[in-house]
C-alpha cells in the first residue's frame, strides 16, 4: 500500500512538474473590461462584459480556445467582432484556432470573451480569474486585471 | 487639416432632442460653443462600446484643462434594455460627464437616421434567457461649436487622431 502510494505522489508530482515546464499553450496579458452593477436589470440583460488574453502556443501540435467561464459571470462565450464598413457585428464562434508557433490575440474590436450575466460590478483594479478551455491543453485559468 | 474623416464641406450636424439620464432634455444646438462628439451604442454591448467610451475618456483626461469645452454624448441603440439609470450606470463609470441618451423606439430611430447609424437587433442562438446583441455603426462624430458636422471617425480610429481633431476644433 504505502509504496504504492509513493509512487503515485511521485507521479503527481512529475506531472505538476511537467505541466509547468513545457506547457504547450502560455496565457499573457489577460485583463477584462469594466462593467457596473445593472439597476433594474432583467433576466437576460444583466452586465456583460469582455474578456482579453493574448494565446500563445509553444507547442508543435495546433490547438483551439474551445470554451471559457468565469468566476463572476453566468456564462461566457466566445465572440468575433468584425467590421463591416464600419457597422460593427459580433457574432458568436466555436473555436478559436492557435497554430503551433502562434500568438493569437483577443482584443477590443476582434475576437473576446463575452461574460455574460455578471453577478457583481467590476471596477478597475479587481481582479477575475477566466478559466480557458483548449482542444488539447485542457482547462487553463488564469487571473485577469480589470480595466 | 484633420486626420479621422472629415465632411468637406462640413454640414450643419442634424439637431435632436432627447430625455437624458438626469431627467432633463438634451438638445444638440443648445451646446453651441462646446465641440461635441456624439456616439451610438448599449449598455449590454461587451466589447465595442466600452471600448469606444474608454477612448472618449482617455481623450478627456488628455485634453487637460479644456476638456470642459467637450461634450461626449452616448446615444442608445437599444431602447429595450436601455433605461436611463442603466445608461447613466453604464456611462458613469468612464467619466461622469459623459450624457447618456435614451428613448422610445420612435424618438431614437430619428436620430439613428439623421446620422446614418444602421441598428440591427440578433438574437443569441440558445441563449437562456433569451438575449441578444445589437449590429450597429460605431463612429464618432464630432460636432464643432458652431454647429457643424466636421468628422466622422470610424471604430478603430487612433485616440491620437481623435485628439489632434477635437483639438483643432477648440482652436477655430
Amino acid at each position: 500500500m504505502r509504496p504504492l502510494l509513493v509512487f503515485a505522489l511521485l507521479g503527481l508530482l512529475g506531472a505538476t512538474g511537467a505541466v509547468a515546464q513545457d506547457a504547450p499553450i502560455r496565457l499573457e496579458k489577460p485583463w477584462v473590461r469594466r462593467a457596473p452593477a445593472m439597476p433594474d436589470a432583467k433576466p437576460g440583460a444583466e452586465s456583460n462584459a469582455g474578456g482579453y488574453v493574448t494565446i500563445v502556443n509553444r507547442g508543435t501540435a495546433p490547438d483551439a480556445l474551445v470554451g471559457a467561464s468565469a468566476d463572476v459571470a453566468a456564462r461566457v462565450e466566445l465572440h468575433e467582432t468584425r467590421n463591416m464598413s464600419g457597422m460593427m457585428m459580433m457574432e458568436p464562434v466555436a473555436k478559436v484556432e492557435v497554430a503551433p508557433g502562434a500568438r493569437v490575440e483577443l482584443r477590443p474590436g476582434s475576437y473576446h470573451l463575452m461574460l455574460i450575466g455578471l453577478t457583481r460590478a467590476l471596477t478597475p483594479g479587481q481582479t477575475v480569474d477566466l478559466t480557458l478551455r483548449f482542444e488539447r491543453a485542457g482547462a487553463l485559468t488564469t487571473r485577469a486585471t480589470v480595466r | 487639416m484633420l486626420r479621422s474623416g472629415a465632411f468637406d464641406p462640413p454640414r450643419p450636424a442634424p439637431d435632436f432632442a432627447l430625455p437624458t439620464t438626469q431627467g432633463g432634455e438634451f438638445r444638440l444646438s443648445r451646446h453651441l460653443g462646446k465641440v461635441v462628439a456624439l456616439t451610438f451604442g448599449y449598455t449590454s454591448c461587451p466589447d465595442v462600446c466600452p471600448t469606444v467610451l474608454a477612448e472618449l475618456s482617455q481623450l478627456r483626461v488628455r485634453l487637460g484643462a479644456a476638456a470642459k469645452r467637450v461634450q461626449v454624448v452616448y446615444v442608445s441603440v437599444d431602447p429595450e434594455r436601455d433605461t436611463a439609470s442603466r445608461l447613466r450606470a453604464y456611462t458613469e463609470q468612464f467619466d461622469k460627464t459623459f450624457l447618456g441618451l435614451t428613448g422610445t423606439p420612435d424618438q431614437l430611430t430619428t436620430v439613428w437616421k439623421a446620422y446614418g447609424v444602421s441598428v440591427v437587433r440578433r438574437d443569441l442562438p440558445g441563449s437562456q434567457p433569451p438575449t441578444y446583441l445589437i449590429h450597429h455603426s460605431a463612429s464618432v462624430f464630432l460636432i464643432d461649436s458652431t454647429g457643424r458636422l466636421r468628422v466622422m471617425a470610424p471604430f478603430g480610429t487612433p485616440v491620437d487622431d481623435v485628439l489632434h481633431d477635437v483639438r483643432a476644433l477648440l482652436k477655430e
